[in-house]
């Protein structure tokens, strides 16, 4: 990375004086050539303005007028909007994605509620129907009656676990207890499933906005997700905390863990939670810090400006 | 109005050259700037897929007017093997060459229109508009 910037700042400040003694648009494809060759190599805008900053420190010749430095500093001027030309290209292309990252998101919210309702109603319904039927049979047929019993001690089951998944997915409790209370509602749903021991912790925060309360939910709930799917754990602890104009909210796992800058290497086949945890909180000023090491666990650690006033 | 310029795309030199044709015709219609520096990477962007790709062409670059609107549209087009999956070649970061695969949606997201066609027979054509603001 050094040498690949050093040998581009010899580049650079080359072409910047060619752009300075008046070599016109080949200088400015060379700008341009060189900004397409830092983005390749990695290289942000900073480095980009602190490579003209050098080139101009020696591009300059020391005894010009101030009339000759002026119009030098105005060729170097299209010279530097030359070479950061291609990054206004990629950042474009973020904020595309951002934008339909954003809308994504509210989509997935709705079809989570569809989804939602679908289990509770429809499944519901349909499940209804299939008590009739068996009472019909139990009628029809006095000596299936013990094993039927035990079929609708099933169904009974299954309706219990539907009921509360299309709860955990469309968390009403949410907006009616709280974030806590959720959260511990959540746990106790991924515990029934899963045999994970979590216990949940935390002041219950007085008027989180919605929106905050949602995101919270959700990033705990991928979150636990992560741990059920990669961890091998058998605890879990989520703590929310209210600091001072931060609110706090880790997820600690005591399972295999894994190597954290392994991530930024993969690309292609990537999971999508962790990345929508970022943006989920990204749009919210607030931040997400992994700490993990194999062997000992993961720490997934939330902050989010918060002020106790505030309103969504 | 100014006159359309054709430039024959054969090396990194014809690049200057239609670059230098599209900012002469901005700046003469009055173009601001940082839209001139915007069109010039978009020459740049077609110009190297041409030589890349295509090995020889040609750009057209041309003042466009549209009820009070003017702009200005560039023609790049070379005969060489077109493009076999287009929607593929409009992702960010999908490349043949080992490069970023940033050239197409790239010039697509700077310019106000953007059309290309291409295919094996014919090579390829892209098309662009960017408006004086
Ligand atoms: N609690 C954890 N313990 C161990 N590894 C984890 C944990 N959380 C995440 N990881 C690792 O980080 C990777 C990325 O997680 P992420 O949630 O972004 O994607 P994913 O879970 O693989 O896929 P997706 O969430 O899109 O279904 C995982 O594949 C896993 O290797
Ligand atoms: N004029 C062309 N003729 C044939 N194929 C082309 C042409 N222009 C682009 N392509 C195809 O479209 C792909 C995407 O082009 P694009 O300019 O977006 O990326 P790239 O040239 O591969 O990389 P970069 O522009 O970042 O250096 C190319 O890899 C190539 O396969
Ligand atoms: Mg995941
Ligand atoms: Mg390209």
């Amino acid at each position: 990375m050094r040498e690949t910037m050093e040998k581009l700042q010899d580049q650079y400040t080359s072409a910047l004086r060619n752009s300075i003694v008046g070599m016109g648009e080949s200088a400015l494809q060379q700008a341009y050539e060189l900004g397409r060759r830092a983005l390749a190599d990695g290289l942000g805008v900073l480095d980009m303005a602190a490579m003209y900053h050098k080139a101009l420190a020696a591009g300059l010749p020391r005894d010009s007028t101030p009339e000759e430095t002026a119009l030098m500093l105005e060729a170097g001027a299209s010279f530097f909007a030359e070479s950061l030309s291609p990054f206004e290209m990629t950042h474009r292309g973020f904020r595309d994605s951002n934008i339909a990252l954003r809308h994504l998101n509210q989509t997935l919210e709705q079809e989570i509620k569809r989804i939602a309702h679908a289990l509770h109603d429809e499944a519901a319904q349909l499940l209804a129907s299939v008590y009739l039927a068996l009472d019909e049979v139990a009628g029809n047929l006095p000596p299936a009656r013990e094993h039927l019993l035990k079929v609708k001690g099933l169904l009974d089951l299954i309706e219990g676990q539907l009921r509360h998944l299309s709860h955990e997915l469309r968390p009403t409790i949410l907006d009616d207890w709280g974030l806590l209370p959720a959260l511990k509602f959540l746990a106790e749903g991924v515990t029934a499933r899963t045999g994970l021991f979590i216990k949940v912790e935390g002041e219950s925060a007085p008027s989180l906005s919605p929106l905050l309360a949602t995101t919270l939910y959700r990033i705990v709930q991928e979150a636990l997700t992560n741990v059920t799917r990669h961890a091998k754990a058998t605890q879990v602890k989520v703590t929310i905390q209210h600091e001072l104009q931060t609110l706090r909210c880790s997820i600690k796992d005591n399972g295999v863990g894994f190597d954290v800058s392994s991530l930024s290497a993969r690309t292609g086949e990537r999971g999508l939670g962790l990345i929508g945890i970022r943006e989920r909180l990204n749009s919210l000023g607030g931040s997400p810090s992994l700490v993990s090491t194999p062997g000992h666990g993961t720490e997934l650690v939330i902050t989010i400006p918060y002020t106790n006033s505030q309103e969504a | 109005m100014a006159n359309e310029a054709v430039v024959t795309i054969n090396t990194d030199a014809d690049v200057v050259a239609a670059r230098q044709k599209g900012r002469e015709l901005a700046t003469e219609l009055g173009f601001v700037s940082t839209d001139s520096t915007l069109l010039a990477t978009a020459i740049s962007e077609l110009a190297r897929n041409i030589i890349r790709y295509a090995k020889h062409g040609e750009i057209l670059i041309a003042p466009v007017q549209s009820g009070d609107r003017v702009g200005i549209t560039v023609v790049a087009r070379d005969k060489g093997p077109g493009i076999a999956n287009i929607p593929l070649a409009m992702q960010d970061g999908f490349s043949t060459s080992g490069g970023l695969g940033l050239g197409l949606p790239g010039v697509k997201r700077l310019m106000d229109e953007f059309h290309l066609v291409s295919d094996a027979n014919t090579g390829t054509t892209v098309t662009i508009k960017k408006w004086k603001r």
